[in-house]
């Protein structure tokens, strides 16, 4: 321990700890590792939306009141507060909603080839109801909004229940692939 | 599943486990650290008089608690490992709220020769006795083994 130290900017009156008083046991003191345990649950609604992305479905779920379609699915309808009901099977089709030209990538490092990300409004939705994902094959020059888009799917052995299973959203015609 | 029904266990649906890091540190200050570095060579207690009120503050401290006092490093005394109990109970909870194999009677001592006091367990298996104002002292693990802290007094008889 040390007393006052007036030259350590900024002054604070009292006594400084430092680290080798502790490490070298100099002081007394309480040291307590609680074990805290957590389990973050998804919940049902959206458990079963990533169950379904592994089998390669998007689910989307009924608000009888509202008469929408709700996805990312929730067990309440954020508008009326009401229950949602009946599960729906959605297309994998969509337009851009809105979109991102990012030079940075997940863990914030400046990239040179930038990465499109936006919001895809599903097909079979009311509009502007989707979720976020990557855009593929397309430049950022060519990404516009309203686009039609198609997701691409990982190989089913390699899906594991999160929403990576689908790989990006590509450029679409309409009608087959 | 509808609106009221309830799920308590998060690990029913998909989830993720993890651990919070959320370690506690606490210095004893330089009253404490004086406090517990003496029991850890001694068999007695540190504690302080005020000179302005002259009560004798019991773990030692260096402000009186009652006027504020400022206390000078003179009016650090050595007080006898025993004292008084005030108030006892009887748990048959431990720390998680599990039933103990034994009960055990945790006391409020009155330190003697001072205003204060200290919470300890009592080495006694009869659950049918009073307490209250039985002369106690303290058993101190031996002195090799002692590290500083409120753990190096085993129990009180």
């Amino acid at each position: 321990m040390e007393e006052k130290k007036k030259d350590w900017p900024p002054y604070a009156p009292g006594t400084h700890l430092r680290e080798s008083d502790i490490r070298d046991k100099k002081i007394t003191y309480t040291w307590w590792e609680p074990e805290v345990q957590y389990a973050w649950s998804l919940g049902p609604a959206m458990s079963k939306f990533l169950k379904g992305l592994k089998e390669g479905k998007i689910y989307g779920i009924h608000c009888k009141r509202c008469k929408r379609i709700i996805t990312p699915p929730r067990m309440f309808c954020e508008y009326c507060y009401g229950p949602t009901e009946e599960w729906v099977d959605l297309p994998d089709t969509g337009i851009i909603e809105t979109f991102s030209i990012s030079y940075l990538d997940p863990d914030a490092r400046r990239i040179e080839d930038p990465i499109l990300v936006g919001v895809v409004d599903l097909d079979g939705t009311p509009p502007h109801h989707g979720f976020m994902h990557y855009f593929g094959e397309m430049t950022k020059d060519e990404i516009k909004i309203g686009m039609k888009v198609k997701a691409v799917w990982k190989p089913e052995n390699e899906r594991e229940g999160s929403i990576t299973d689908i790989k990006y959203f590509k450029p679409y015609k309409g009608g087959g692939d | 599943m509808t609106f009221t029904e309830k799920q308590t266990d998060p690990t029913s649906e998909m989830h993720w486990l993890g651990d919070m890091q959320a370690d506690y540190f606490y210095p004893n200050g330089i009253a404490g650290d004086k406090f517990f570095k003496h029991l850890k060579e001694n068999d007695s207690f540190l504690a302080t008089k005020c000179k302005k009120c002259s009560k004798v503050l019991f773990p030692a401290r260096l402000y009186c608690e009652d006027c504020f006092t400022e206390i000078p490093g003179e009016n650090w005394i050595e007080v006898p490992a025993s004292g008084k109990i005030r108030l006892f109970t009887i748990a048959k909870l431990d720390a998680h709220g599990e039933k103990m194999k034994e009960p055990k009677i945790m006391a409020l001592i009155d330190i003697e020769k001072t205003n204060g006091s200290i919470l300890g367990v009592i080495n006694s298996n009869d659950y049918e006795k009073d307490f209250s104002g039985v002369q106690v002292q303290a058993v101190l693990r031996p002195k090799a083994n002692r590290e500083g802290t409120l753990k190096d007094i085993l129990y009180w008889e």
